[in-house]
């Protein structure tokens, strides 16, 4: 019992941390073009799509974690300048432009990757003794990469200038194009990075997960809960509020069900929304 | 507190009793204390940033005070809530011009008029209501509007859109009308025709009108009360209140005295 | 206007003798099963309609209510299956259920706007479709539950109900019509006009003396008896119940149809259901990714004509009717 309490747990974490990937991606959309993003979970699903095509053609999964960000961030900035740039920043087109896409993009997938889920077998095989369970050492890495791609993000935000527009244009977008960013091209980058970090989530998950077309929708409400508890636009309180809710997840699903689990999130997410709509973490950050 | 106005009336229209409202470290309206008196036009001034649209803010229930009360015909509004403070009579316009913007002109009037009446019947046909039906007409015949019944508010000029906004006031039959800046941003010719309609009703409605046209505010009201920082400066006819030392102090090297030089120039 | 007026009204009567030819009109002409196409088309119009009365008059968008359209659904079928009622009570179990959830659902909501808005309605409808899913002796979860159908009326020895493909064709079409008047009704009247104030500007609608908290409840509760009578409607039409019509894509593709059609026109949520609908059916025989189609059209009208179907056309019609000015 403590074992798979334990197990459930970690396990919790380190999705947690993959998740907070993909929402961190979300939360950077939605705070800097004020769009509801209904396709990012479909941008995951790409990613592990990605992983399995690189696996499968090449022999080797690794070239994945480069490939699927690239064309993560390409594929991003094309959609953002054919479908987003032209209806502004109407937020409720928006919502109707990133839901076709979101079909879009998950029936390609079901043409072409066919529609029966896929599974990978980790790159990294073998298990080891993690508090008297045998832990698979792939999600120990699959952990760290996503701590360091956090991280990466974090410091290009605070310490590029391209990073420094973002957050310019995401504080005042007026004031930041009279200074004289060119704040569609911002946009662009932005919506590429969001794609790119979901991609590379989906290519970091694709070997503990299913590689299915429509993978993304199971992830997306996810998505959504994370960035809400952590607080719109709040992107560390997103990444930390992702890593809370998975393991609070894991711990739960180790006495009810997975759907209990979510449930109890889902009103933890009511009550936020309702009590402090600022998010949990408002205060600790700008 | 104005002497002068005080003491004319038994009861003021409305009374503020050290009213205070702080944003953060900023106090934006610093202990008011001021009293209408009713049937005269008041005019509050002062620089940006005074505090004139939060004092407005503060009356409307708009923003909950942090100290202090409010009293409207001797009944205390402090902490009401902003619909039932208009429906006791309080109307206002905002400073930003804001109406309905997909309704037409005679529906943006209509709601306002019939706001207060009860909107809950959800099968009666708006034109079968005689008395608020009746009511648009009278105001828009009052402000000249009649032949923009049927135009999209959001389709009106913007000297228009500022009449509309006034033309709604007026339509929920207030006994006190809070207009914010009404003229700001008009044409010349715009601002003559509103500042007669301002005129007109004035005889009718007790009115509180925030102002930086000092032009017209000399010309208009009755009784003027000068705001800085938050705090009153003074209070006084528009006499008394053009010879006060401390005011033209606080108006000078401001970039928001320009009106207040420009007068003789445009006069 | 008098021009686009006179075509529209022309139009109007034109689709009302054609709706209530179907039953006979499609036999004839066409393959049957266009029947029950169309008055699918119908139940999912008025779904979207809750919709389009949230969004499209009140400005509030909502991304759940496929919650009571589920509601809808399950009160219907657990109320013929599991309590042994009849056609009517039946229905008004599969009303009853909706809207009173929709009360205890919008005394939350509606405190909420905008963004916040559009997410609370997707986490509640989510909540109860997890929990539809767990309480499968009751909802039967994603496999859902069948029932067998109650007739309608009876008198004497005949019977009438959805078993016969006229009369439930006529059923769903007089209640969608009835429902769609009522709207206009509504849209008339003083509480229609005051939800189009708060549409137009809360803060304003506010500062005029109208409660906006409790006129949004009311829409709330409105759009929840619509959405919940379009989900007892397709309960009886499909004669199941099941939890995979209260996810989150169900509620999506309404917001699709009514903004693509025209959100803030009556008829919009029809029109851009139809056009979804038919695309599907169409494609759908030939083709089995007509998603990919669906996804490339609502982008489309989005970017070319953000007031949807029926703002375009009325651009047109009065483009072409007022050359002059």
């Amino acid at each position: 019992m403590t074992n798979t309490l334990i197990a459930l747990s970690i396990n919790g974490l380190v999705w947690g941390l993959i998740i907070a990937l993909i929402a961190l991606g979300l939360s950077v959309i939605f705070g800097l073009l004020d769009i509801i993003n209904l396709s990012h979970g479909d941008f995951f699903m790409i990613g592990t799509v990605i992983a399995w095509t690189v696996l499968t053609t090449t022999g080797s999964f690794w070239p994945a974690f480069l490939l699927a960000p690239l064309v993560g961030f390409v594929l991003g900035a094309l959609i953002q300048r054919i479908v987003l740039q032209p209806i502004r920043n109407a937020a409720a087109l928006s919502i109707v432009a990133t839901f076709g896409l979101s079909m879009i993009l998950q029936e390609v997938v079901r043409m072409t990757f066919g529609p029966t889920p896929r599974r990978i077998l980790p790159p990294i095989r073998g298990t080891f003794d993690l508090f008297g369970i045998d832990y698979e050492i792939y999600r120990l890495f699959a952990a760290a990469v996503s701590i360091l791609a956090l991280a990466a993000f974090f410091l290009f935000l605070h310490h590029t200038k391209l990073g420094t527009w973002m957050r310019a244009v995401r504080h005042d977008p007026e004031t930041a194009t009279a200074m004289g960013i060119p704040a569609q091209r911002v946009y662009r980058v932005t919506f590429g990075l969001g794609f790119a970090l979901a991609a590379l989530g989906g290519v970091v998950a694709s070997p503990i997960t299913t590689v299915d077309f429509r993978a993304g929708v199971d992830v997306l409400p996810f998505c959504f809960m994370a960035v809400i508890i952590g607080g719109l636009g709040n992107l560390p309180g997103t990444a930390a509020a992702a890593v809370l809710l998975a393991f609070l997840e894991g711990i739960i699903s180790s006495f009810a069900t997975p759907t209990v689990a979510r449930i109890a999130s889902l009103v933890l997410m009511s009550a936020v929304l309702l009590l402090r709509p600022q998010g949990l973490f408002k205060g600790l950050t700008k | 507190m104005s002497p002068s106005s005080a003491g004319r009336a038994a009861e003021p229209i409305l009374r503020i009793e050290g009213l205070t409202k702080r944003f953060g470290g900023l106090t934006a309206v610093d202990r008011v204390t001021l009293a209408f008196a009713p049937r005269r036009l008041h005019a509050i001034i002062g620089p940006n940033g005074a505090g004139k649209t939060t004092l407005f803010n503060l009356i409307s229930g708009f923003l909950p005070s942090d100290e202090g009360r409010v009293f409207f015909a001797g009944q205390e509004i402090s902490r009401l809530r902003p619909h039932r403070i208009s429906r006791l009579g309080i109307s206002r316009t905002l400073q930003v011009k804001s109406v309905f913007q997909q309704l037409t002109v005679s529906e943006n009037l209509w709601i306002t008029a019939q706001a207060k009446r009860g909107v809950m019947n959800p099968f009666r046909s708006t034109s079968s209501y005689r008395d608020t039906c009746e009511k648009v007409e009278r105001v828009l015949e009052q402000l000249e509007l009649t032949r923009l019944a049927d135009r999209q508010a959001g389709t009106l000029s913007y000297g228009d859109v500022a009449l509309l906004e006034i033309g709604m006031a007026i339509a929920a039959d207030p006994r006190l009308l809070l207009l914010d800046e009404p003229i700001c941003g008009m044409s010349p010719a715009e601002t003559e025709r509103t500042v007669v309609k301002i005129r007109e009703l004035a005889q009718t409605i007790d009115i509180v009108i925030i102002e930086h046209d000092m032009e017209v505010v000399f010309e208009i009201a009755d009784d003027i009360t000068v705001m800085a920082q938050g705090a009153i400066l003074a209070s006084g006819s528009p006499k008394e209140i053009a010879a006060n030392e401390e005011v033209r102090e606080a108006y000078l090297g401001r970039p928001e005295d320009e009106d207040y030089t420009e007068e003789p120039a445009r006069a | 206007m008098i021009a686009r007026t006179t075509i529209e009204r022309g139009l109007l009567w034109g689709t009302g003798a054609f709706l209530l030819s179907v039953p006979w009109l499609i036999p004839a002409l066409a393959d049957r099963f266009w029947v029950n196409v169309i008055a699918e088309i119908l139940i999912w119009s008025l779904f979207a309609s809750s919709v389009n009365l949230l969004f499209g008059y009140v400005g509030l968008l909502s991304f759940g209510q496929a919650l009571f359209f589920g509601f809808g659904m399950y009160g219907v079928a657990i109320g013929v299956e599991k309590l042994g009622l009849g056609f009517w009570p039946a229905l008004g179990l599969g009303v009853a259920a909706p809207v009173a959830m929709a009360f205890v659902a919008g005394v939350f909501a509606v405190r909420l706007t905008w963004h916040y808005f559009a997410i609370i309605t997707v986490v509640f409808s989510l909540i109860f479709y997890f929990l539809a899913l767990t309480m499968k002796p009751l909802t039967g979860g994603d496999d859902g539950i069948s029932f067998t159908l109650p007739s309608t009326f009876r008198f004497g020895a005949s019977e009438w109900g959805f078993a016969q493909e006229a009369f439930q064709y006529l059923f769903i079409l007089f209640t969608v019509a009835a429902c769609l008047y009522a709207m206009r009704r509504l849209l008339g009247s003083p509480l229609g006009k005051a939800f189009m104030a708060i549409r137009d500007n809360d803060v304003r609608a506010s500062l005029i003396g109208l409660n906006v908290y409790w006129l949004r409840l009311i829409a709330f509760v409105i759009a929840g008896f619509l959405a919940g009578l379009s989900g007892a409607l397709f309960a009886f039409f499909g004669r199941y119940a099941s939890a995979t019509y209260m996810f989150y894509h169900v509620s999506g593709e309404a917001v699709v149809w009514t903004i693509v059609g025209g959100a803030g026109t009556l008829l919009g949520p029809l029109v851009g259901t139809s056009l979804f609908i038919v695309i599907r059916e169409v494609v759908s025989t030939h083709w089995q990714h007509h998603s990919l189609i669906v996804g490339a059209v609502a982008i489309l009208i989005v970017i070319y004509a953000p007031r949807g179907v029926v703002g375009l056309w009325r651009d047109l019609l009065d483009r072409w009717s007022a050359p002059k000015s």
